[in-house]
């Protein structure tokens, strides 16, 4: 969930099988059974319920869960709200990481610990706090309010609360790769009459795409699991401002398991793919270095 | 190779991406959009009220004002605990019309100043749209012989009950709980405080709606849960219901109100609103309520169908002095300051 830690290119976890050369090793084996088992009831057989729930009542109640209007719905909203999310953090994080990266200037460190500050809060009280400050009773809330401007519990507060959230997650993809980034590349464009714009655009973007693609592929992901920020700032409202993971929890809660499980299968589907595309981006990414 | 296989994960990265966009924006393409996009009205309510309004009431209403206007009508909705939606309401939800499960929330928007002071009072009946009296659940073949409140106190019996902060069913729960022991015991001024301090030393779950507690206890949760009736009746009529209703000796009929909340209603809007008001209090929309297990405003709609239980001491809320002396009384003063401390928690 949108909890853990920006996943850095070079610390995407093993996958439980064992490599072929390591199988070789006898000692081996009792270790990673061990390690199999324990992740079985704690990752795996979780997972695989929520699969074995959705199509419990056949294809076809599947597929009825998965076509009511709320539930395409909730989908959709929540596809653009990740897209959405993606694209704007992926401009603002890169931004960030080059200006924390390429500027030495007061006070950076501290700058630094700020954007990172959103994997460390809660959600909710993210959600809270978006609320305390454009809600109707909070402080900027009530100046917007004359002008008929109210963006909580509209889908603009849902992407307010899904930047907020997921703002890291471009910086922690981006900027370890910028640190390293030979600066002998910067200057020879800047002695051969580069600006600082032209350099950025044709030398250093270039090397960044890969990792622009993978902290915007994990922003995407995130945003698209995000409940805590979201419940609190969307007013939950069917047809307009409820995503994927809300309709979930509203359709639990209510009793329908099986829209519930035939959304939670799609999002954790989808989960799964991104995930692999994300394992498979990071090796050329380890190789450029 | 390598760099080839490299190409085509990318390539299918982007084709998964851009049709993940293309099903996103489907429904807005403008070629797909409406002609004229619908009129939609806001619509928040208590829990258990999901089905009854956006699978039979509004449809119905839709169709007539189709009918009569031309016009399409959407209903955006969300359905919570009624203390859930009376906060959402307060923090600046878009609601035109609520439902809730209570006069006691209505009475909260009046104080945030959302809606002037008993407004509500001026629309038919009061502004109590439907009622349904609390009712106890209990597992198939009744097993541990739960037949009133009373045996709810026995040691050992697991209870599921909503949680009062959220939940209009547990507020309502309360006063039944209360009144249940006063009308039983009318010599003893302790009895109400002795039903509820027996009751919810049993109680092992609490979920924050009506419908989440009922979630809780067909997973499996608890011996008995104290509930609406209307959510043992609405199971019932579609052969969904694992369990029996069990109807206590003394309960009370809850009584659910209607809070327009014009603030939020343009003035375009306002006929619209009046029109879906007045419908809720329609026979037909009544008789739909009915099906769903509500009892009806209408007494001759609810003498007419067989499926609700007889109740032989029913008090409503006004026998305990109506909802601004209750909450202060009895869900403040008896449950949260003395059964909570006794208890513990």
């Amino acid at each position: 969930m949108s909890e853990s830690p920006p996943i850095e290119t070079r610390e995407i976890p093993e996958p439980p099988v064992p490599r072929r050369e390591a199988w070789r090793i006898p000692e081996a084996v009792f270790p990673v059974a061990l390690l199999i088992a324990l992740l079985l009831p704690l990752l795996l057989m979780p997972l695989s319920a929520v699969f074995v729930f959705a199509f419990r009542g056949g294809l076809v109640a599947f597929r009825e869960a998965l076509e009511t209007h709320e539930a395409q719905f909730a989908m959709r909203f929540s596809l653009l709200v990740a897209f959405a999310t993606a694209v704007l953090n992926a401009v603002l994080g890169t931004f960030a990481a080059y200006v924390l990266s390429k500027f030495h200037f007061a006070g950076r460190g501290a700058l630094n610990t700020v954007v990172n500050l959103p994997i460390a809060i809660p959600t909710v009280v993210v959600g809270t706090s978006l609320l305390l400050l454009w809600g109707p009773i909070g402080l900027m809330g009530k100046a917007l309010e004359p002008y008929g401007l109210q963006p909580m519990f509209t889908p603009v507060g849902v992407l307010l609360a899904h930047l907020f959230v997921t703002f890291p997650y471009m910086l922690g993809a981006v900027k370890p790769l910028l640190d390293e980034l030979e600066v002998t590349y910067e200057e020879a464009a800047a002695t051969i009459g580069a600006s600082r714009w032209q350099t950025f655009w044709h030398v250093t973007l270039p090397a960044l795409r890969g990792s622009i693609f993978t902290g915007a592929l994990l922003t995407f992901a995130h945003s698209l699991g995000e409940f805590g920020a979201t419940v609190m700032v969307s007013g939950n409202l069917r047809l307009r401002t409820q995503t994927a993971p809300l309709y979930i929890f509203a359709q639990f809660e209510a009793g329908n398991l099986a829209g519930a499980n035939a959304v939670a299968a799609m999002l954790a589907a989808l989960s799964f793919v991104i995930f692999f595309l994300l394992l498979n981006q990071s090796r050329p990414a380890e190789r450029q270095r | 190779m390598n760099a080839w296989w490299q190409r085509l994960r990318s390539v299918f990265a982007l084709l998964m991406m851009g049709g993940l966009l293309l099903y996103g924006v489907w429904p807005w393409l403008p070629s797909r959009a409406h002609a004229t996009p619908p009129r939609t009205i806001v619509f928040y309510g208590f829990s258990i009220l999901d089905h009854s309004i956006t699978q039979d009431v509004f449809p119905a209403f839709r169709s007539r004002w189709r009918e009569s206007t031309g016009e399409n009508l959407e209903l955006i909705s969300s359905f919570a605990g009624s203390g859930t939606v009376t906060n959402q309401i307060i923090m600046g939800v878009p609601v035109e019309l609520a439902l809730l499960a209570l006069e006691a929330d209505a009475d909260r928007l009046a104080q945030s100043d959302v809606v002037a002071s008993r407004s509500w009072r001026r629309l038919p009946h009061a502004g109590v749209v439907n009622r349904t009296p609390i009712i106890i659940l209990v597992r198939p073949g009744n097993p541990k012989g739960i037949h009133d409140f009373s045996d709810l106190a026995r040691p050992g019996i697991a209870v599921v009950h909503p949680d009062p902060l959220t939940s209009g069913a547990a507020n309502w729960a309360i006063a039944a709980e209360f009144g249940a022991g006063m009308r039983a015991h009318p010599e003893d001024p302790q009895a109400g405080y002795r039903m509820l301090l027996g009751i919810w030393k049993n109680v092992v779950a609490q979920a924050a709606s009506a419908r989440a507690a009922r979630t809780q206890f067909d997973l499996g949760f608890g011996d008995a849960l104290i509930t609406y009736e209307q959510e043992g009746l609405w199971d019932r009529s579609r052969d969904k219901l694992h369990g029996e209703i069990v109807y206590p000796r003394h309960t009370i009929l809850t009584e659910h109100t209607l809070v327009p909340v014009p603030r939020n209603i343009p003035a375009s809007d306002r006929a619209l609103l009046d029109s879906l008001e007045a419908w809720l209090w329609s026979e037909p929309a009544q008789r739909m309520f009915v099906r769903n297990g509500f009892r009806s405003v209408n007494d001759s709609l609810v003498r007419a169908d067989s499926a609700f239980g007889r109740i032989e001491d029913a008090f409503s809320i006004g026998d305990l002095g109506g909802w601004a002396r209750a909450r202060v009384e009895i869900v403040d003063g008896v449950w949260r300051d003395r059964v909570l401390k006794e208890i513990d928690r």
